[in-house]
């Protein structure tokens, strides 16, 4: 395991001031909130900056991080002292346990897995207090395909656990979840009972997923409704006709278009969307493709149009 | 791990309780009520004295408590700029579709 510097990771002297820390901590979260920011990596770099936030910022665990790292530079390979007592017990910072457990094995290493907050009214290590455990969130990206049939998903979680001693470590637990048919974007489910462990005789907690569609090469989804984009000819657009469309559970669909269709023109297919209750629809925008004057012919029908047809789509622009 | 796929609840309709919605945020239940006595968070519902809310409201509070944790802002910034990142999120929507993106 190799030894983390948290002041590199915000950019701050050893030296600096908690003002300093505040700082240089709210100028990184900006960059990398992952809500706003661009950068490829923001998710793990914000996950970085909490962690040496949540150490930096709190007298206690910072003390002990300097004590333990003076003899260490970046990178180097850590372990810590054998008198050292994980399971810190530090301040409130508003990270759950939960959060915590996306914190680095480094960090669970010096301040445990139980470094968050205690449930409200717990204490620290209280034995005797019983109380339901966190609910944990995490997200899943499903395949756009996988909500027309359902799927089963393994997800592997990093979870806070207490072992027969009562001592809290991090745990890796893989759950097979059944995604139910016809979830859409945003949507979340409960998975009641695999969330923290409850303290005492408490129950456990929730896992609640956050679902979301891998971006999908053809097919946008907005709520229920699927939308694609479907080229046409301009003979189809303009003289009406159908055309096979497939569907994003690889069906096919016979579409009319209607006579005098234009580019951006939207027909609507109902009920193929996302099959939810009730289910989306599915929204065809139609591009009028033009074929390209390559060739004698193409060039001789085009010229006929311009000659024959009194066409001028800039009519009314005049200004 | 348990061969046999684990069923799912999905809270699409589901209203949570502001017990409910303290523990999915990590926070003490004065935190919702504070935040909805406030109008920072709103109620979707009220049955009998028990306030209830939706998913949407849920991923509203997470997103306005992590706006609080994180730049220390005040509760009526952090909702400010929820509700900014919200319509960020729709008009990309509406980019997409329009194959503008």
């Amino acid at each position: 395991m190799e030894f983390k510097d948290y002041y590199d990771t915000l950019g701050v002297p050893r030296d600096a001031t908690a003002a300093d820390i505040k700082k240089a901590f709210r100028k990184l979260a900006r960059k990398y909130h992952p809500d706003v920011s661009k950068e490829k990596d923001a998710d793990a770099r914000m996950k970085e900056i909490n962690e040496a936030n949540a150490v930096l910022s709190d007298p206690e665990k910072r003390a002990a991080y300097d004590r333990l790292g003076r003899s260490y530079r970046p990178g180097q390979d850590f372990q810590p002292p054998p008198d050292w007592q994980g399971g810190f017990d530090g301040a409130d910072h508003g990270f759950s346990d939960a959060e915590a457990a996306h914190f680095s094995d480094f960090f669970t290493k010096i301040f445990g897995a139980g470094a968050g907050p205690r449930p409200r009214g717990a204490g620290s290590r209280q034995r005797e207090f019983h109380g339901r455990g966190e609910d944990h969130h995490a997200q899943v990206m499903l395949d756009l395909e996988e909500t027309f049939r359902g799927a089963t998903r393994k997800i592997s979680l990093r979870v806070p656990s207490i072992d027969p001693q009562g001592r809290i470590a991090l745990e890796m637990k893989t759950l097979n979840v059944q995604i139910p048919k016809g979830i859409r974007d945003g949507q979340v489910v409960r998975l009641a009972g695999q969330g923290g462990p409850g303290f005492g005789d408490g129950p456990a907690g929730d896992l609640l997923l956050e679902v979301h569609f891998s971006p999908h090469p053809r097919f946008h989804v907005d709520g229920r409704d699927v939308h694609l984009t479907l080229p046409v000819t301009p003979w189809e657009a303009a003289l009406g006709g159908v055309v096979p469309v497939t569907t994003v559970d690889g069906s096919q669909l016979n579409v009319r278009i209607p006579e005098g269709a234009q580019s951006g023109r939207q027909l609507r297919v109902r009920g193929m969307g996302i099959p939810s209750d009730p289910p989306g629809d599915l929204r065809l925008t139609l591009q009028v493709v033009l074929p390209p004057a390559s060739n004698p012919r193409a060039r001789e029908l085009y010229e006929a149009m311009s000659r024959d047809l009194a066409f001028d789509p800039r009519t009314g622009q005049e200004v | 791990m348990r061969d046999e796929p684990l069923s799912v609840v999905v809270l699409d309709d589901a209203f949570l309780t502001a017990a409910q919605m303290a523990s999915a945020c990590a926070v003490h239940v004065d935190w919702v009520t504070g935040h909805v006595d406030d109008g920072v968070l709103t109620v979707t519902a009220v049955v009998g004295a028990e306030w209830l809310f939706s998913v949407r409201d849920l991923q509203r509070a997470r997103r306005i408590r992590q706006l609080e944790r994180d730049f220390d802002a005040g509760p009526e910034l952090a909702a400010l700029v929820a509700d900014l990142l919200e319509e960020i999120g729709t008009l990309r929507t509406r980019l997409r579709v329009a194959g503008l993106v």
